[in-house]
């Protein structure tokens, strides 16, 4: 167990200038030392990395069961729900309202089965004017995407449900999060900021969550006798689209957790998994 | 949801909703504008069932419409238990993944005091969104247009307004590949 320095005392001391979220997070667990002692120990290399999250585009699908469940709770509103003013909302005679009437009776169709007792009114008249007053309802996207169907794994249309993030491969063929080395005097979230830049080029507009990091990867062979430390930040990706350098960053995707478990190697992904969202 | 229409009080009772004691006529007569009529009709609906449009306090056929949505009561009641238990459920898996995350932040944060408490003790400063420092001040006074534009809009520990809740289907042109900074960020 080192024993702690004055220094640190000295800062913790001031009661004003650590926040209340200090106190949950304040655990004294002990430094986790190697094999070397305690007076031969090197002072370890700080990273920043950043996680690069698209949040999703679009709503969670519903799962089978939850479809039938509102479905089915449809039904009952339906049948027990006050009555709609459509004559209000609909000129008695026009187009629209056959049209409002031929939905309303397929709905009502789809939700009871066929009934004897029809209460829309469908005229022939109405009918035809319908048919002429049919427009083209503007063409929305689709939730499943083109970049979908291709497979794309650096688009960022793919997959709108989830969450993406990014994985830059370096010049040794290794799949991880961008990352850069701490410079002295520098804040370890003033790293992050600039861990992707460098690598991944200006073009895109991110937004940095917060000054605390989310995670941290600790190698189990420290390089080159120095321990490596490797803060994860969390970041918003916006607007714009990643470049890679060519040099410390050949390729990039955009995967989501599971497929992000297939690129980055299995020590690395132990260390990762639990900062990424499932959904 | 609908529970009480199926409590067991009224289980022996013939499947009824349950009868207003006022009930009032429709007016036959036009003696004002169409418009007017229509108002009045949708404030105080008629509710003497003698007409095929729904237009009324219920619907003519509700019994029957009922009977055909719910199955039975003990069918109404598992499917009831089973949404419950599915709520749960997602509620345990989103739980456990927040425990994780924060689980994984704590210890990142336990180790971070360790490495560099100089860091530490700037991640835990508490932001204040209205503050400004000298530099910003002086930057701000400096830019003009757009520029300006785009380093006010940016606060400083708030969400960015382009974070927003996501709709059913995606924009129609997609993600925005072509976006370009006003102020560019230094690389070095």
């Amino acid at each position: 167990m080192l024993p702690r320095r004055p220094a640190l005392q000295a800062v913790r001391s001031l009661a004003t200038e650590v926040g209340a979220a200090n106190n949950t997070l304040h655990a004294p667990t002990p430094p986790l030392s190697t094999t070397k002692s305690a007076v031969t120990r090197s002072k370890p290399l700080l990273e920043a990395a950043v996680i690069v999250n698209r949040s999703p585009t679009i709503t969670r699908s519903p799962s089978r069961f939850e479809k039938t469940f509102f479905q089915y709770q449809s039904r009952i509103a339906r049948a027990l729900h006050n009555p709609f003013p459509y004559e209000f909302y609909f000129k008695q005679g026009s187009p629209l309202e056959a049209q409002f009437n031929i939905e309303e009776r397929s709905r009502e169709r789809q939700a009871f089965g066929r009934l004897t007792r029809t209460m829309w009114d469908t005229t022939e008249a109405n009918l035809e004017a319908a048919k002429l007053a049919k427009e083209e309802v503007g063409k929305r996207a689709t939730r499943f995407t083109e970049a979908d169907k291709r497979k794309d794994l650096r688009s960022l249309d793919r997959r709108g449900e989830r969450n993406l993030y990014l994985v830059t491969k370096s010049e040794d063929s290794s799949w991880s999060f961008p990352r850069a080395a701490i410079r002295k005097g520098e804040f370890l979230h003033q790293t992050a900021e600039r861990a992707l830049y460098p690598h991944c080029g200006v073009n895109v507009d991110t937004w940095l969550v917060g000054r605390k990091p989310i995670g941290l990867y600790k190698p189990a062979e420290p390089t080159e006798g120095h321990e490596r430390l490797v803060f994860f930040y969390k970041m918003h990706i916006l607007a714009g689209q990643v470049e890679p350098n060519g040099s410390s960053a050949v390729d990039f995707a955009w995967l989501t957790k599971e497929e992000i478990k297939g690129y980055v190697e299995r020590e690395y992904w132990r260390g990762v998994k639990d900062m990424l969202s499932d959904s | 949801m609908f529970f009480s229409l199926l409590s067991r009080r009224c289980e022996h009772l013939p499947l009824r909703v349950s009868a207003t004691s006022v009930r009032y006529s429709g007016r036959k007569e036009v003696l004002s504008d169409p418009q007017k009529e229509i108002l009045r009709r949708v404030l105080y609906p008629a509710n003497i069932r003698n007409r095929p449009s729904p237009v009324g306090s219920w619907r003519p056929d509700v019994s029957r419409v009922l009977q055909r949505a719910i199955p039975s009561v003990q069918a109404h009641e598992t499917i009831e238990r089973a949404w419950l238990l599915h709520k749960r459920h997602t509620r345990w898996k989103r739980n456990a993944e927040l425990e994780r995350k924060f689980e994984c932040m704590r210890n990142a944060m336990a180790e971070l005091e360790v490495a560099d408490p100089r860091s530490f003790t700037e991640a835990n400063r508490p932001e204040d969104p209205r503050a400004r420092s000298v530099v910003e001040v002086e930057l701000t006074k400096s830019l003009r247009g757009p520029e300006r534009r785009a380093v006010e809009a940016r606060i400083r520990g708030l969400f960015p307004r382009e974070i927003r809740p996501p709709p059913d289907t995606p924009p129609t042109g997609g993600w925005n590949y072509d976006w370009k900074p006003i102020v560019p960020p230094t690389v070095s």
